[in-house]
This record gives C-alpha cells, structure tokens and sequence, in this order.
C-alpha cells in the first residue's frame, strides 16, 4: 500500500519541477523524472517479496509479472527519444536566442 | 514576493490534492489488480512462444505490434532530430565537439581497453535476449555506447548521420516484413511463423528479430549522438 504512494511522490515531485522550473533543460529533466515515476509504479504492480525473475525455469513457480516488464521497455525507449528530441530544441533556442530561461525567452519573443 | 509565496502554495495545495486522489483511488488495488495474466504466460508462455525470458516472450510475440511501433517512433524521433539539426547547419562551420588534446589520456586508454568488451558484452545481451535477461532494445543500446566510446578515442572519425538513418530504415522495413511472413505459415500476422515443433528451430525467429531490433536501437542512438555531437561548435 506505501509503495504506490512513494512512486506517486516522485511524480509529484516531477510535476512542481515542471511548474517552477526557469530552466528549459531543467524542464526537460522533470519530465524524465515524472517518467522515472510512472515507470516504478507499474513495476510495482507485480512485484512482491521474494519474487523471481520471469525466466522460465524447470519447477519455477514464484515469479514476479511479466506484462509490466514487457510494457515499460515500451516506455523506456520512448522516454529516450522525447528527451534526445527535447534536448536537441534546446540546443536550437540556445543557437537562436542565446539563452535557455524561458523568461528571457519569451520576451524576446515578445510574449511576456 | 507575496504573490510567488501564494503561488506556491496554491500549486504546493493542488500537488497534496492530487496526491489525496491517488491515494483513495489505490485503495482496493489489490481488488484490481490480479494474477490472471501472470498464471497465464506462466503456464502457456514458453509453450507458445518457445522463449525462455517471459519478457521476451512477450515483447517479441503476444505483443509484437506494439514492439513494432516503438521501433518506429524510435525511428520517427531520430529522423526529427536529425532534420531539426539540419535547418541551419550551412551556416556554422560544422565540427565535431571533442577535443582530443581536451579528453584526458587516462581516459582515452581506458576507453582503448573497454571499448571492445562493451561491444561484445552488447553482443551477447542482444544474442542472448530469449533465454537470459537482456534483449534488442537493451543490448541495441550497450553497442550505441560502446560507438559513443570510439568517438572519444578517435575525435576525428567524421559520419554521416543521414546513410546511418538510410540504413535504420532499411532494417525497420526487415522488421515488419519478418513479422509478417507468418501470414502465409500460420495465417495471423504479427507472431512465430515457423511451424515445425522444435525448440532449436522455434528460436531462430527470436534470435534474428533480437538481433534487427539491436541492430536498429544502436544505429538510431548513435545517429541522435551523431547529431548532438555536431551541434556542439
């Protein structure tokens, strides 16, 4: 019962990052760990003490779920891409504005 | 000042509130949450997809369609990143970032002597993906890091990225046609299509799908590294 809530605190934890944030890279680093906590509570769904690798062995019995495992591969690679992708529209404000605070890039903008 | 501090407090408040909502919405997780598809694979999983690793057993057949897809958004976001780099890349004098006088030479030695073990450590979690942990998308990215690695040891090795894409495709396109073969042995898409009953000759398919889909995670992060590597000037 404690474990999803612990796992649910990182995702919170990401989520005030994103809001208070004035960094855009240090934005990007609150959005992988929000997935870092999302990740944790589906691998917490089938897991339990003394559990075992979902590898097939003869006269195996407790192993631990398998579908998360095979679901958060998925989200893993994903994550990676969004964040190299997010990265490299870092590296494009910084080229164009010279700077990567949002405030300072929005009124060059002209938005703020 | 006033107005970041009640700031603050209204998002802080909001946070706790959702955390309040989490915490009565797991109450009866264990009432939702049940065994069902465990006891399944369990019983039936290396039976019906000859793989010893669930896992992969998983990823590789009941669920071979989603795995697909991810390759392609892996291959989506590397042809993104690759066509965002290149909007202005006439204008700067492209160079590679690293600098070998820069990069210490205790580093670069040690680089020397890793490098080939990571390559085949890579190798082996690749090869090895249906009957020990490991896997394509695992193994495909240990190889991506070893290549970073060569890049520290040789900083003027030039690549270029887009023949590098040229080939992802190629190797996406030999997915999905592998996974579709079995339309004409079994008659569903999207699963084993060899029919003989045997578990040497069953495991081909999950040895050479490991291998296209490491293949095609290693090209696509060295790609990304590749580009990230030519913007730093």
């Amino acid at each position: 019962m404690m474990n999803p809530i612990l796992t649910f605190l990182v995702v919170l934890i990401g989520l005030y990052g994103l809001s208070t944030s004035k960094n855009i890279i240090k934005s990007v680093f609150c959005v992988t760990i929000t997935e870092a906590g999302v990740i944790l509570l589906f691998l917490n769904l089938g897991n339990f003490e003394g559990g075992s690798v979902p590898i097939f062995l003869e006269g195996l019995a407790e192993i631990v779920d398998p579908l998360p495992q095979a679901l958060m591969i998925t989200t893993i690679v994903i994550g990676s891409t969004v964040t190299a992708l997010a990265l490299m529209l870092c590296i494009k404000i910084f080229h164009h504005f010279g700077t990567v605070e949002w405030e300072e890039v929005l009124r060059d903008r002209g938005d703020l | 000042m006033v107005i970041l501090v009640i700031k603050n407090g209204l998002l802080i408040a909001l946070l706790l509130v959702l955390l309040g909502a989490f915490y009565f919405s797991v109450q009866d997780l264990e009432l939702m949450y049940n065994t069902f598809a465990k006891n399944y694979y369990l019983e039936n999983g290396f039976y019906q997809t000859y793989a010893r690793n669930l896992v992969t057993g998983i990823y590789l057949d009941y669920r071979l369609f989603d795995s697909i897809f991810e390759a392609g958004i892996l291959l989506i976001a590397v042809s993104g990143i690759l066509w965002i780099s290149k909007q202005d890349i006439e204008k700067h004098n492209v160079h590679f970032m690293l600098d070998k006088f820069k990069t210490p030479d205790l580093f670069v030695m040690f680089a020397r002597i890793v490098y080939p073990l990571m390559l085949v450590f890579g190798f082996y979690v690749i090869v090895n993906g249906h009957i020990s942990p490991g896997g394509g998308f695992q193994g495909g990215a240990i190889v991506a890091t070893a290549i970073l690695i060569l890049y520290y040891i040789d900083p003027n090795k030039e690549t270029d990225p887009t023949f590098i894409v040229s080939i992802e495709k190629i190797v996406f396109l030999l997915i999905i046609g592998f996974a579709t073969i079995s339309i004409v042995t079994k008659g569903t898409m999207f699963t084993n299509p060899f029919t003989v009953d045997n578990i040497e000759v069953q495991s081909i398919y999950l040895l050479l799908m490991n291998i296209l889909i490491g293949v095609k995670v290693a090209l696509g992060l060295w790609t990304i590294f590749t580009a990230f590597l030519k913007e730093g000037r």
